[in-house]
């Protein structure tokens, strides 16, 4: 690299850090006395993200927050981190359609929080869009920031084993997550009523493998092999959840019924 | 006896001794199926989430019972979600933290207010707000209502229009583009069959129409799909028992809220206007215990509490007021009923809600709207000349330019009226020989002394006698211009006596 290129690089480190360094922490932000439409949104939307089933109630068909998936509130790399302002509009094979960021927010409620879809208009989902703005301060319109998503692992030559994985969740994951996948505490449930519908990304193996991979145990991300991630992926995929609600919603009223009603009898949901 | 101050102030519980229990509780349980669709509708309306709708019907509903001791349902009311909306829109996006924040503010101010108009004894003169005017808001808050609905009708997210014939155009010109047909369909299944059914179950007619479109609503969602029908749901009703909420008052929340006074100064006018005329309607037909002043601290104590309760101001409503009468509502107890079983059943039975098809409340807004629209009451009104041009005047204000305009046109009409009759002076002439007897009936002041003066001028007999006994008022001005023509008519050689 020459001189000149170098300068640019340093420069443009330089912008970027000042850029960033522009940025409130969500904590200043939520320490000034007024905050402006824009602002107060922001901080709505981090609310939403870290604690769903409080801040958008409304929208929250489950027990599952924003950051049980979106790790620390969208801000680890390989953690599916939220700092994609810049990727939307964008065509998924998904549903088909070009989507803006409203819409990717809105299918999130309605597959991963298992709940109604929200309008385009949903205060909430301008609040999610406003804090996704917040975060992406500073990444290049276009370009898939650093850690996009969750790492892809690569072909293990095996297929994934749901029995060898159920060996795996019972040593490794069990412990926070519950023998039978409810969560405990404030651990998410990772299957059955109160977890994701069908439909979602994380019902994906391939997808579920690597976010394994790379952040589960929490705290201990990159432990598990490849191959271990890819079975419990696997047997988290054969347990039961919601139905994808793009099979119909007659079959889902019937089970949130029966859901409701065994809840209110005090039996353990099926 | 209590000091009349503390009576006002103060719960009055002596309707404990009058109230027939099991009607005001049936009474008071019908009133709280009739508002939990309401109160979602007219959060929609202001722009919050429909919790605070809930809450405006449980704790301003409570306390507005609780403290005015009348069969007057309080509570979320229809013209004033919409001014406040129109006031909040200017300075925050509709439902965002920030929003939701100045609603709850201005329902504070509103409550304040209103307190404030109490201690000047306002209930007084809200006495001379003509009913007509009042008829002519109700048929504006209408028209606005059913335009209003037309969004959530046909499915389109933003009309972003002020005036309801701006909305009529876009929809018109550009209706095949955005009008959405499933939307559609579960409003009109909603709306048509709770046309149709309302002779027949008058009580649960609106329930029924809104388990129909409920039900087309999960059948499109099983053959379409959600994302493609787009129809939006209500979604989970997340009820707390203790929402207390602290308003936020930094000073540049406070700087915002000074541009809003005049918005609150209307709403808390509008909301005193419509409660004390439902007041009088009870007083004079069903129990002649209320005190106004009592119902005018009672509103205004319960939007204050409102305010930290997270609910937005609110009034008394003249529908749910009038169903709990015929329901055999007398007292308070129906109304405090309501307001619990409000939240019992919206507590316990919220998963029920989750899938309500938006566009059936929609339906639901343009029902209470074409409710409003009373053919038996514009023949009522406009039976009297001036009773029709301030009803008119009133109704085309609120429709065609707004509701704030369309009171300060109701107001200003009242005070016409006033005015008019003030200055109304009726003369009966009689002769007595040679001498002419005027008899004057009315009050004679600066206002009426021009028509006294031309009267006389017609009549220019030699002698003439004003026989002043008769007329209820008479000022200072007056009485110099009497001295005046006496002497003008002495100096013509006439004489002019003045009879007292």
């Amino acid at each position: 690299m020459g001189r000149m290129g170098r300068v640019a690089v340093t420069l443009g480190a330089l912008a970027v850090c000042s850029i960033a360094g522009a940025r409130p922490t969500i904590e200043e932000l939520k320490a000034r006395g007024f905050l402006d439409d824009y602002e107060s949104n922001i901080v709505h939307g981090y609310h939403i993200v870290m604690d769903t089933p409080r801040h958008a109630a409304r929208y929250a068909g489950n027990k599952l927050s924003c950051t049980n998936c979106h790790l620390q509130g969208g801000t680890v790399a390989g953690g599916l981190p939220l700092n994609v302002a810049g990727l939307y509009p964008r065509w998924r094979s998904k549903n088909g359609v070009r989507n803006g960021i409203g819409l990717r927010i809105r299918e999130c409620f309605l597959y991963s929080h298992n709940a109604v879809m929200p309008p385009a208009d949903a205060p909430e989902v301008m609040a999610v869009a406003a804090y996704i703005n917040y975060l992406s301060e500073g990444e290049v319109i276009g370009k898939p920031p650093q850690g996009w998503g969750v790492p892809t692992l690569p072909e293990t030559g095996q297929d994934a084993n749901p029995a060898t994985g159920e060996v795996v969740y019972k040593r490794a994951c069990a412990s926070c997550h519950g023998a039978e996948g409810g969560g405990i505490g404030k651990t998410p449930p990772l299957w059955g009523p109160e977890s994701y519908n069908a439909g979602a990304g994380m019902n994906n193996v391939q997808k579920a493998a690597g976010f394994i991979w790379a952040n589960m145990p929490l705290g201990q991300g990159r432990t598990l092999s490849h191959q271990e991630a890819l079975d419990v992926a696997a047997f988290l995929n054969l347990q039961w959840r919601p139905f994808d609600p793009r099979e119909g919603r007659l079959k889902k009223l019937v089970e949130r019924i029966v859901h409701w009603v065994s809840r209110l009898g005090g039996a353990k949901a099926p | 006896m209590k000091a009349p101050f503390w009576r006002e102030v103060l719960p009055d519980l002596s309707w404990r001794h009058r109230a027939d229990t099991r009607r005001e509780v049936i009474a008071g349980l019908v009133g709280a199926v009739l508002v939990i669709p309401q109160a979602i509708t007219f959060a929609y309306l202001v722009g919050v989430p429909p919790e605070y709708g809930l809450y405006c019907a449980v704790f301003v509903a409570f306390i507005a019972s609780l403290f005015g001791g009348s069969a007057l349902v309080g509570g979320p009311n229809t013209a004033l979600s919409i001014l406040l909306s129109l006031a909040i829109m200017p300075y925050a996006g509709r439902g965002s933290p920030l929003y939701i924040e100045y609603v709850l503010l201005i329902s504070l101010i509103v409550g304040v207010m209103q307190l404030v108009l109490w201690i000047m004894r306002a209930a007084t003169l809200f006495r001379y707000i003509s009913p007509a005017a009042i008829a002519g808001i109700k048929m504006g808050v209408g028209v606005l209502l059913i335009t209003s609905a037309l969004e959530g009708v046909f499915g389109v997210s933003d009309l972003n229009t002020q005036f309801f014939y701006e909305r009529l155009y876009v929809l018109l010109s550009a209706g095949n583009e955005i009008i959405n047909p499933y939307s559609t369909s579960i409003s009109l299944i909603t709306l048509v069959s709770a046309l149709m059914l309302k002779r027949r179950y008058p009580r649960a007619y609106i329930l029924i129409a809104l388990a129909l479109g409920t039900l087309l609503s999960m059948l499109i969602d099983l053959t379409v799909g959600p994302l493609r029908s787009e129809v939006e749901l209500l979604g989970r009703i997340h009820m707390e028992l203790l929402p207390l909420h602290w308003p936020n008052m930094t000073r540049e929340v406070l700087l915002v809220m000074q541009d809003m006074l005049p918005n609150a100064f209307a709403i808390a006018v509008l909301g005193l206007a419509q409660s004390l005329v439902i007041a009088r309607d009870l007083k004079t037909h069903v129990s002649p215990h209320i005190d106004m002043h009592k119902e005018v601290f009672a509103q205004g104590i319960s939007n204050v509490a409102g305010a930290f309760t997270s609910g937005f101001a609110g009034a008394g409503s003249f529908n749910r007021t009038s169903v709990a009468v015929e329901m055999g509502a007398r007292t308070a107890l129906s109304g405090l009923v309501a307001a619990v079983a409000v939240m019992a059943i919206a507590w316990g039975l919220a998963p029920l809600f989750t899938h309500l098809p938006m566009p059936a409340v929609a339906a639901v807004m343009a029902l209470v709207g074409i409710g409003m629209l009373q053919v038996k009451e514009m023949r009522f009104y406009t039976s009297n000349r001036m009773d029709a041009v301030i009803f008119a005047a009133t109704w085309f204000t609120v429709a065609f330019i707004g509701l704030s305009a369309g009171i300060l046109v109701a107001s200003l009409g009242s005070l016409l009226v006033f005015v008019f009759r003030v200055s109304k002076l009726t003369f009966d002439a009689s002769m007595h020989g040679d001498q002419e007897i005027i008899h004057v009936q009315g009050s004679l002041s600066y206002a009426s002394m021009d028509e006294l003066a031309a009267y006389l001028s017609l009549h220019p007999r030699r002698h003439t006698t004003v026989d002043l006994s008769s007329v209820s008022y008479r000022d200072a001005t007056a009485s110099a211009l009497l001295e005046q023509l006496r002497a003008q008519r002495e100096a013509q050689g006439g004489g002019l006596l003045i009879k007292t």
